[in-house]
């Protein structure tokens, strides 16, 4: 008998926690009345254990920081009522069918009018059932189909990819020459790219002499393959995936007695990379994304002194998109009038964009185009004479 | 000509890392009879032990292996102790999932200690040599070499030493060891201080031509079981050639076949031998 009270007692203790922690999560959306402090939660759903963790923190740690800015002021102001930011960050481990069942619980716990995701699994997951039950997906992929596939609810907050390929192309062919050598990632996103960009260079008068990938979650050693692929004689390889690896692999074409230069794939960043080289004079030649640091969009080092203050290095694109694509967001909310009508506030991005403060620019995105994806003015980092120049794509 | 020593090059490194890997995880199929799914994860650990003793206390890189070794060893008997001996007479099933548990349990360690991110090991052996168009580097040549010494003297200590009989003796019957007089718990630990020894030097050695990160052991650990299968559970000289044959199909296959098929040659030469051999190439050092 003794036992079945015990029983009881953890039961009911069961159920309290379970009320409370009901209680607790609907007071997001729209509750509460006017001149009463409210509160927005905002859904993100990412890497945050696993592989992928420091990628997925660093998304995180972009929205982390827009959030605090606003929640610092004292939030913000809509309909003549102030509200805070709440985030709500979920592990999906990189995989898509948890970030769609993490995307369900932030809508019907904490009815989340965004929901940010930074991988292109997890967003073409969402996309299922995002117009249904009506929530914007931030997407962060650079992949440009997630917006081609007429989602009304998508916005797709980094450059596309497609965008860099002429430039890439461009730049890598008149300084190096026509015969490029292929060793990207193995993902999905990595044939994509490859995909185009090899496409591209043929358009171009260039020649393909190898094509294969790595699989950075399986090979232990890069040398096999680097091997095979400078017998070919390339005046070019396309590398990529993340930036760690990617510069290992860099550097091992150096080892064998690759000269030519690279171009590397967007995932990839030119400044994480020196960390692993050691110097940028074994990635010369190199044409990728310009890294944040480098950039001179007029909120980079504002943002850069904060991001080096509370998390101890320096900021990534993934940390400086997510951080002005919340505060595109939030202006979207006040240009909209509303905080939970996700239409609304998603027909109302591109007065975001305008209303985004000088100081919080870390990237110039003028516009929103009509599919939904960021119009930026793109900039690209080239590597010459051992440091990182900043080019212009026309 | 060239390309054919470069890859038989490459492949005779990375086969000696695997067969380092193999050896650890081999020794201890004998005391659990069981593969130890928590060995790619002591792999991982003396990654990051070397890495942090070079880092964090300035050590040179052949100290701060030899205190990872001893560390991971250490983990090793710990991971006996609490884990596996209390579970000496559960069925098998208890000691696989305790296993993937550990392995669980100090990938979100590492994760903790010291982050997701990738890092880089610092070696004194960066240095490029060319001889005749191959291209060696020395941390390469390093890891050959250490790998042959290390399967030679284990090899000698288990032949030829009073302890490493007791060791051979356990892995063959654990009730027949423990009538002759083996104290087989003082056995069960030492293959467990070598087994983690072994995945800490693999992975120290390894480590500066990849990166250390929380799942640098599922670039190993998988390959090791191929390899522990394809040269017969249990067995010391299969797990050195199978690590070594891996190795050569993998750079050989990649170069003569296609580098996206190079893990399918691998498992057809896997079912190749074992249709052949179903027990493997060797089968356990006591039974044959």
């Amino acid at each position: 008998m003794k036992r079945f009270k015990g029983l009881f007692l953890l039961s009911v203790i069961v159920m309290l926690v379970f009320v409370t922690a009901c209680s607790d999560s609907t007071t997001g959306g729209s509750s509460g009345k006017d001149g009463e402090k409210g509160v927005v939660n905002i859904g993100y759903s990412g890497p945050l254990s696993g592989a992928a963790a420091f990628y997925g923190e660093r998304t995180l740690n972009g929205l982390k920081m827009a959030a605090e800015e606003i929640n610092d002021e004292g939030g913000f102001e809509v309909n003549g009522k102030t509200y805070t930011i709440n985030l709500v960050p979920l592990d999906d481990k990189y995989l898509p069918n948890e970030t769609a069942s993490n995307a369900k619980r932030l809508v019907q716990e904490h009815k989340t009018p965004i929901i940010f995701t930074p991988h292109s699994g997890g967003v073409l997951a969402l996309q299922v059932f995002n117009e249904v039950d009506n929530f914007i997906i931030g997407a962060y992929t650079s992949e440009p189909s997630v917006t081609e596939g007429g989602n009304k609810l998508t916005v797709q907050i980094p450059p596309k990819y497609d965008g860099y390929v002429e430039p890439f192309t461009n730049y890598a062919m008149d300084r190096f020459g026509k015969k490029i050598a292929a060793l990207p990632t193995s993902s999905q996103y990595g044939k994509d790219w490859t995909e185009t960009l090899l496409t591209y260079w043929k358009k171009q008068g260039g020649e393909v002499v190898y094509e294969s990938s790595i699989n950075f979650a399986k090979d232990t050693d890069f040398f096999t393959v680097i091997t095979n692929a400078l017998k070919k004689k390339p005046d070019v390889l396309f590398i990529g995936g993340a930036s760690e690896p990617t510069a290992k692999v860099a550097k091992q074409a150096r080892e064998l007695g690759f000269k030519g230069g690279f171009i590397v794939m967007d995932q990839a960043k030119l400044n994480e990379m020196e960390k692993i080289t050691g110097s940028y004079e074994v990635l010369e030649g190199a044409v990728g994304v310009l890294p944040l640091i480098y950039s001179k969009a007029p909120g980079v080092p504002s943002f850069k002194e904060k991001y080096n203050a509370k998390y101890k290095e320096d900021p990534g694109s993934e940390a400086g998109i997510h951080y002005i694509g919340l505060h595109a967001f939030i202006e979207a909310m006040k240009a909209a009038g509303t905080v939970d009508d996700p239409k609304k506030i998603y027909e109302h991005v591109q007065d975001g964009l305008d209303a985004i403060p000088e100081e919080r620019k870390t990237y110039l995105v003028p516009k929103i185009t009509e599919a939904g994806s960021f119009d930026y003015e793109l900039h690209f980092g080239v590597v010459e004479d051992g440091e990182v120049k900043e080019m212009e794509a026309k | 000509m060239d390309i054919l020593i470069q890859q038989l090059f490459n492949g005779l490194t990375i086969g000696s890392v695997y067969s380092l890997v193999a050896l650890g995880l081999t020794l201890v199929y004998g005391i659990l009879h069981i593969p130890n799914f928590a060995h790619g994860a002591l792999y991982m650990m003396g990654g990051y032990m070397t890495f942090t003793m070079m880092t964090k206390f300035g050590f040179h890189y052949w100290l701060a292996i030899l205190i990872a070794v001893v560390a991971v060893g250490l983990l090793g008997v710990l991971m006996e102790r609490f884990v596996f001996h209390p579970l000496r007479n559960a069925p098998p099933l208890h000691d696989k999932i305790a296993a993937i548990g550990i392995l669980l349990f100090l990938e979100s360690f590492a994760q903790l200690v010291w982050g997701g991110d990738y890092l880089t090991m610092p070696t004194p052996y960066n240095q490029v040599v060319s001889i005749f168009g191959l291209t060696f580097t020395m941390q390469r040549l390093l890891i050959i070499i250490a790998a042959i010494v290390i399967m030679i003297a284990l090899n000698l200590f288990l032949k030829k030493t009073f302890t490493g009989a007791t060791i051979i003796a356990m892995s063959q019957n654990r009730e027949g060891a423990n009538l002759v007089g083996i104290n087989t718990t003082k056995v069960a630990m030492l293959t467990f201080l070598i087994s983690g020894g072994l995945a800490a030097l693999a992975s120290s050695l390894a480590s500066p031509i990849n990166l250390v990160f929380p799942g640098m052991g599922h670039l190993v650990i998988l390959k090791a079981f191929v390899i522990i299968i394809l040269g017969g559970m249990g067995s010391i000289p299969g797990a050195i050639l199978g690590g070594y044959i891996l190795g050569f199909s993998e750079s050989l296959g990649a170069t003569y076949i296609s580098n996206d098929y190079k893990d399918i040659i691998a498992f057809i030469l896997l079912v190749l031998i074992l249709t052949i051999k179903p027990t493997g190439l060797f089968v356990k050092g006591g039974h044959t």
